[in-house]
């Protein structure tokens, strides 16, 4: 027989999940909300907040074709594979693995993406996020990012939508 | 070989048999006469740094960072000019450390392309990450590699 309280416990977490407040932000609020980000930003879809102003932000993310949300103070990202339609680039500005789970939820059901990369800054907290939702480590770059007087390294992960770990199929556009 | 600036005369090298955005962009063995060929624009602005081995191939500067000194590296050579894919490699490399003082270069390689690795190396790339499905060809998604070199002086 099956114990209610599990059974409770995860239809909870289900409507908790459905109730994540995520906002589609347009190429401005984006870049606005990346600068408030300070440090966590930094990397995020290559783009770094403390170097690029604002309008420079918001035109590589016009040209890249990114779509940010907001999830409260978390920000989320994606651009396409330009060579590869189903395959798609996502960043986070967390450790949290629940709005990068709708994230991808949403890019695997309503834009048919099969395979995700992602590229973090060597020692970002986001990293946990993306291990947490089955990514795994495909390879290093070197040198990749300066900051703070030196260079840093970058994590390259990857996984395949099959393989992300409950990834909930709900649509950020919809508030 | 030298590497000079773009200019409008040079159009007819910017597209050219091989699969889109390569850092080695050569003619693929056994491609479909039907499908597009890869092409790039010409620059608008000063976000791109294309040069020209006349006659022979585009090297184009992508993705450039001032800040950490890096950019994407592409090259798509002529059918005709293949031969010299390795001194073009090398020249490239020269330019983006010594004539736009970049200290990183990297690129995206499809081993299913069939690329010659050696000359990467010879140039100085390293692999650093294989992505899976990282690429479209021949009606399949393939692996797709990102390659770098770092300027160490």
């Amino acid at each position: 027989m099956t114990d209610p309280t599990l059974t409770d416990a995860a239809a909870t977490s289900a409507v908790e999940s459905t109730r994540t407040d995520i906002r589609r932000l347009d190429p401005a609020a984006a870049a606005a909300h990346l600068r408030a980000a300070a440090e966590a930003g930094r990397g995020f879809l290559g783009l770094d907040p403390v170097t690029q102003n604002d309008v420079l932000l918001a035109a590589e993310l016009t040209r890249m074709r990114a779509q940010v949300f907001r999830a409260g103070d978390k920000l989320l990202g994606s651009v396409p594979n330009p060579d590869q339609p189903r395959q798609a680039f996502v960043a986070a500005t967390c450790a949290d693995p629940e709005p990068l789970r709708i994230l991808l939820g949403f890019l695997d059901t309503r834009q048919r993406c099969s395979s995700f990369v992602a590229m973090v800054p060597d020692g970002a907290p986001s990293a946990a996020a993306f291990e947490s939702c089955g990514f795994r480590q495909v390879g290093v770059l070197r040198d990749h990012r300066y900051q703070a007087g030196a260079y840093q390294d970058v994590v390259v992960y990857h996984a395949e939508s099959g393989f992300v770990a409950s990834a909930h199929s709900e649509d950020p556009c919809s508030a | 070989m030298m590497l000079r600036g773009y200019r409008g005369g040079d159009a007819r090298l910017l597209s050219g048999p091989w699969p889109a955005g390569e850092l080695l962009g050569l003619p693929v063995n056994g491609r479909p006469a039907l499908v597009e060929e890869a092409a790039v624009e010409p620059p608008r602005d000063a976000a791109v740094e294309l040069c020209i081995a006349p006659g022979a191939a585009f090297v184009r500067f992508s993705e450039l960072d001032w800040t950490a000194r890096r950019a994407r590296l592409e090259i798509g050579m002529q059918p005709e000019a293949v031969d010299a894919v390795a001194m073009l490699l090398k020249t490239a490399v020269a330019h983006g450390f010594h004539v736009l003082n970049l200290h990183r270069l990297y690129g995206w390689v499809t081993p299913a392309a069939d690329p010659p690795l050696a000359v990467l190396g010879d140039a100085g790339f390293q692999r650093e990450a294989s992505v899976p499905s990282g690429n479209w060809l021949g009606g399949a998604a393939v692996e797709r590699q990102i390659w770098g070199a770092v300027r160490r002086d």
